[in-house]
């Protein structure tokens, strides 16, 4: 059963912005990308590293439909781990270098100016 | 020289060949003298070869034509000079591969190992083609077993290119050999991209091939080293590395999703550890490489691998744990070098201790697959 927890106030979480809090002695970050609200846990799945205090960014993608062409995309939707610069989408919580796994993403929802996370 | 020893294969045919299965070999050596292929070379580098004819051949080596320039370490006897090391026709071919158990032999150069350290681009393209002609013309004119790779040569990938469409269509060319040894730049440039295209398109499986040569780029620069036991372990395998590497660096796999891209005469300790690696560092370094959308290793178990020179652990165990690291099941291909210094016989691949179906895939079905004989024929 998920508890809810009020986490920031929507004044204090700009866009492009990241903060990390404690909730029952988990780090957690909380990111608006967008205008949109996402928490994930502090922890890379690579060597338990504290993802979310790292900073946000964009990545590097190139496919066939660009012409093979290094192209610069999804800024502010990448956070990278301030250990070994593993990257992970905010929006999904799947690491970019192993597309099969993923970090959890926590529920995250705006009540009165008030960010809740929702932690299971 | 060579040609009037004989062969020491006779009454050693392998006994413990599973019964029904027509073994594959992706490694055999035809003996292109520079005299076999001068009237197939076009001017005015037939003369080059007039003038190279006359120069003595030693085993992989020939100034102008193979420079090998690992001549600085102090020979012994070798157990070779006592047995024909070179193959010099089909007819000769087919019966030592009978004597080994073959039935399908997959023909690659001896000499033109050495052709990426050519510097003349014209001159290289030439011989290139004068071999590719040579081998259509006195090897794969039978249906015998004989399957040909057709040489790419690396200083011109543009008439690479028009060589392997030119002879795709043949029934018994089943591969493209890219010369690895000394090749520059690596086979992951741009440049190479024609090459890579080309066999995209018709269907044909790229082998990289290297050899034993000392030279001014990497992974060749083995002034380091003093003895051909350095040498040759450098020239083939770091090699293969180095070149597998340079592809994946600029997202060959990925470009050409349906190339087939298979690494030769390199044994297979070495697969396991560059995959992880390369999957270790793609972690920090993924922006680097772009054009992958998954571990490097996925890209790489797509990939196959020649068992020569096999490892030789004492308990031949070893090897069926090295093979279960990366797939090695699906993707493990018999090659035994024959007729060279360093070939393996089928016994000692059969001393693995695998599984009935995967002695059978390392025999003959995933050469099946790399080459896909059966929808070429």
């Amino acid at each position: 059963v998920a508890t809810d927890y009020v986490v920031a106030q929507v004044e204090d979480l700009p866009m492009g912005t990241h903060k990390i809090v404690q909730v029952r002695g988990r780090e957690i970050g909380v990111f608006n990308v967008a205008g949109r609200y996402y928490a994930l846990p502090s922890n890379c799945i690579h060597q338990n590293g504290p993802l979310c205090r790292g900073s946000v960014s964009g990545t590097v993608e190139s496919s066939a439909e660009g012409g093979w062409k290094p192209t610069w995309v999804r800024e502010g939707e990448i956070v990278i781990c301030p250990w070994h610069t593993m990257e992970f989408d905010i929006t999904t919580g799947r690491c970019l270098a192993e597309p099969r796994r993923r970090i959890p993403t926590y529920q995250v929802t705006v009540v009165d100016s008030e960010i809740w996370v929702s932690i299971p | 020289m060579n040609e009037i020893r004989h062969s020491t294969l006779e009454g050693r045919t392998p006994k413990k060949l599973p019964k029904g299965v027509k073994v594959i070999d992706v490694d055999v050596h035809a003996h292109e003298t520079p005299a076999a292929l001068i009237p197939y070379c076009e001017m005015p580098w037939r003369k080059s070869l007039e003038v190279v004819s006359t120069v003595a051949e030693r085993y992989l080596d020939i100034p102008f034509f193979a420079p090998q320039m690992a001549v600085w370490s102090p020979p012994f006897p070798q157990s070779g000079s006592e047995r024909r090391q070179v193959v010099t026709s089909a007819s000769q071919m087919r019966k030592d591969l009978d004597e080994l158990g073959i039935d399908i032999g997959v023909i690659f150069p001896d000499n033109l190992l050495l052709l990426a350290a050519l510097r003349d681009p014209d001159y290289a393209t030439a011989i290139a083609r004068a071999y590719n002609r040579w081998l259509i013309d006195e090897w794969l004119g039978e249906d015998n077993g004989m399957k040909g790779a057709i040489v790419a040569p690396s200083q011109n990938p543009i008439a690479a290119a028009e060589e392997i469409r030119h002879y795709a269509s043949h029934k018994h060319v089943a591969a493209i050999y890219l010369p690895s040894c000394c090749v520059e730049p690596l086979y992951g440039h741009r440049s190479y991209d024609p090459i890579f295209e080309a066999a995209q398109e018709t269907n044909l499986p790229v082998m990289l091939h290297s050899v034993t040569a000392i030279f001014p780029v990497f992974p060749f620069n083995l002034n380091c080293f003093s003895t051909m036991f350095s040498a040759h372990i450098v020239s083939h395998g770091l090699s293969m590395v180095a070149n597998l590497l340079s592809i994946m660096e600029t997202g060959v796999p990925a470009r050409y999703p349906k190339l087939r891209i298979g690494f030769s005469e390199s044994g297979l300790a070495w697969v396991p550890w560059i995959m992880m690696r390369m999957d270790k560092e793609y972690k920090e370094r993924r922006r680097e490489l772009p054009f992958l959308t998954d571990l490097p290793s996925t890209y790489m178990r797509q990939m196959f691998f020649a068992t020569q020179p096999i490892e030789e652990p004492e308990n031949m165990r070893e090897m069926a744990t090295i093979l279960s690291l990366f797939g090695g099941e699906q993707s493990v291909m018999f090659a035994s070098d024959w007729p060279h210094h360093d070939f393996d016989h089928p016994n000692k691949v059969l001393q693995i201790p695998v599984t009935a179906e995967t002695q059978r895939n390392i025999l003959r079905e995933n050469a099946l697959r790399f080459l896909k004989l059966e929808e070429r024929t």
